[in-house]
């Protein structure tokens, strides 16, 4: 359905009540085949494919000049791709200019016009419309209201702050009740404690209202607190596209791997698959287990694993060091290895305090592993002989490059 | 006036008022004003005295220039409507300096906007160029102009007096809209299509608000510097066609009664409301880029 004008007038259907409209959400579907893209001679885009649900939260996370800032553009239309396809609801998009989409995008920059009041900024999109004035009044100081900044309407930008500022640029895309939200690093330009304020209100209202969003992030934190699922890109390519918790437990690449927080990284021998995972040859003789991501390694192949320090457990040795007691507080793990487990023998290294949590360095036969151990946990003491255990699911094993 | 000066007189607030101690600062801050608006007044004063002396010496009874005037008379703008040469020249230059305001407004938005958006071959000699006019003396651009005029077979009229202000004019205009786009979010542009505005309200709602304080001021400019401009139009009138300052120029190589004094004074007027309507309508803090909510 085409968007836009005929769907101004009727606020009320979509924004009825909280998650179950936007699993109801039937509009913005988005559609990217083959999206390729140079700027400047050189290709910034290299093959993007991607498909969203209606309703859909989904992130780009990349460093920057991955891409990701000249993908949302070409879905807002502010850029044409060189080839490749843009859909939207089945409609295709592609050529079509940025006025006539139906896309509500929030700048870094805030993007606010600055001669114009908070009130005539929100309801721009309306008035290029031909919504009428006292419509346009009344549904700016509702999408005011949306946003938590009920009376605000007859102040000036330079008289906001810079969250207030983006609520209103947040207010002044949503208005149109676009087919996509589009967030490009919406707040980067906030402070820290904002930031996080600030995502969290966002992540909300999306749920509330149920708008198809994308956002464009170089912050890991942001992308893993707010996504339904991310797209992680690097060089004008899209490295993993997966929910969250998958995209850092379970990272495909080197790059996701590092790009996504702190990582062990082990090389191995694959030797063949088991009940929960597959099963991974770490030195001469060590056994441990992953997951792997995508086809599966045949035996005797090159392989590599992906471990948080977060999943590694730090397991003492019957008989060695210190008792079995010290246990760690998931109820779930034993402090002490049992006899079929796998893992990977080392030694206590290093410990560091960290406030919240400990981390141990332990050395193995595969290099150092890091452990990140939960507050209240025992620490083991400086060369002891330890277990480094995770759970299958918690450890990614792909051909190695 | 004064008030707003007053922050800017550092060097008299450095002899009274910076030795003060935190408790003894009353008697200091008084004496730091009263420094600033004395400083302000004579400032005021030196700038305005020329033109004082213009207008009371326009009043004299005698029949040369004289200050201060001997007697009170109106007797010679009287004298001005027996003169209708005044009355053509003040008309030529009116309509001249509307000329170059428009003008070289609409050259200078197309210009800076062709500067700050597009690559084009040349575009860095060009800005270049709009950068440096200034330098050229205008005693030089006049004889050039001249030159110019004389290869190409231009006779004088109002349209070739127009193109020389321009040349002083436009290069104004470029940089001052230039600088206006400097502080344009490119952004709120695209902000502004992706709510549904074809490029023409882009323009007009985003783009032309973020230009419309030096587009006024450029007109402004362009106004009295053409009105102004005595050294080219020098070169480029004729004896048939005489722009107001050109006009006063010859007249007092072989005359100096109070006839001129009284047109220097009716400029001033015309300047002195001009400038009351331009504050009227848009305000001229406005106008040099001041903000008027700050």
């Amino acid at each position: 359905m085409t968007a836009g004008t005929d769907t101004v007038g009727d606020k009320s259907a979509p924004t009825g009540t909280d998650t179950a409209t936007r699993a109801g959400s039937t509009r913005g579907r988005l559609v990217l085949k083959g999206i390729h893209k140079a700027l400047g001679g050189k290709e910034v885009v290299r093959g993007i494919d991607l498909t969203m649900e209606p309703g859909e939260f989904l992130t780009l996370l990349g460093p920057s000049g991955c891409g990701k800032s000249t993908t949302l553009n070409m879905v807002a239309g502010h850029l044409l791709p060189d080839s490749g396809v843009v859909e939207v609801d089945g409609r295709d998009i592609t050529r079509l200019p940025a006025n006539r989409r139906a896309m509500g995008m929030v700048f870094q920059s805030y993007a606010l016009f600055p001669h114009m009041t908070v009130a005539e900024n929100i309801a721009f999109g309306l008035r290029m419309r031909k919504v009428g004035a006292a419509l346009r009044r009344r549904r700016a100081a509702e999408a005011l209201e949306l946003v938590g900044l009920d009376g605000m309407g007859e102040r000036y930008p330079r008289q906001l702050s810079g969250g207030q500022r983006q609520r209103t640029a947040l207010a002044r895309a949503l208005i149109v009740e676009p087919d996509l939200l589009l967030l490009d690093e919406p707040f980067s330009n906030l402070d820290a404690q904002l930031r996080v304020r600030l995502r969290e209100e966002v992540a909300a209202l999306q749920r509330r209202v149920g708008t198809t969003t994308i956002l464009v992030t170089h912050d890991q934190d942001e992308a893993l607190a707010v996504s339904d699922r991310i797209a992680v890109m690097a060089e004008g390519t899209i490295h993993q596209l997966d929910a969250p918790e998958t995209v850092y437990l379970r990272p495909a690449t080197d790059f996701v791997a590092q790009f996504v927080g702190e990582v062990n990284v082990l090389d191995g021998i694959a030797a063949g698959a088991a009940a929960d995972g597959h099963r991974c040859r770490i030195g001469d003789s060590h056994l441990v287990t992953a997951t792997p991501v995508g086809t599966a390694p045949g035996d005797g192949e090159a392989v590599r694993l992906y471990v948080r320090p977060e999943a590694v457990r730090v397991l003492a040795v019957p008989g060695k060091g210190r008792p079995a007691s010290a246990a760690t507080p998931d109820p779930a793990s034993t402090s002490t290895r049992t006899a079929a487990e796998p893992g990977l023998p080392g030694t206590v290294e290093a410990t560091r305090f960290l406030g919240t949590r400990v981390r141990c360095v332990v050395a193995t036969a595969a290099g150092r592993v890091e452990a990140t151990l939960p507050f209240g946990s025992a620490v083991p003491g400086l060369g002891e002989e330890v277990f480094c255990a995770w759970r299958p699911q918690h450890a990614s094993l792909t051909a190695r490059p | 006036m004064t008030r707003a000066a007053e922050p800017e007189t550092g060097p008299s607030t450095a002899t009274s008022g910076a030795a003060g101690k935190p408790f003894a600062a009353s008697a200091g801050e008084r004496a730091r004003r009263l420094a600033g608006a004395a400083f302000a007044a004579l400032v005021g004063l030196f700038l305005l005295a020329p033109v004082l002396v213009t207008i009371a010496s326009s009043l004299t009874t005698t029949s040369y220039v004289t200050f201060p005037p001997k007697g009170l008379t109106l007797h010679w703008y009287a004298e001005l409507l027996n003169r209708p040469e005044f009355l053509d020249s003040f008309l030529l230059s009116i309509g001249v300096a509307a000329g170059a305001a428009v003008v070289s407004t609409a050259l200078g938005l197309a210009a800076g906007l062709a500067i700050h958006r597009y690559p084009f071959p040349g575009k860095s000699v060009l800005d270049r160029l709009f950068s440096s006019a200034f330098a050229v003396p205008t005693i030089v651009l006049g004889i050039g102009l001249l030159q110019w005029y004389a290869q190409l077979g231009m006779a004088s009229s109002p349209l070739t007096l127009l193109l020389a202000h321009l040349v002083l004019t436009v290069p104004y205009t470029v940089r001052l809209v230039l600088a206006g786009l400097a502080g344009l979010d490119r952004s709120a542009e695209l902000a502004a299509a992706g709510l549904g505005a074809k490029a023409p309200r882009v323009f007009w709602h985003v783009t032309l608000p973020a230009v419309r304080g030096p587009l006024i001021a450029g007109a402004f400019f362009a106004l009295i510097t053409s009105f102004d401009d005595l050294t080219i139009a020098l070169f480029v009138v004729t004896t048939d066609m005489q722009t107001l300052p050109v006009r006063i120029f010859n007249y007092l190589q072989y005359n100096y009664d109070p006839t001129v004094t009284a047109v220097g004074t009716v400029m001033v007027l015309f300047a002195a409301v001009a400038v009351v309507i331009i504050e009227r309508v848009v305000g001229v803090a406005h106008l040099f880029g001041a903000d008027p909510e700050d």
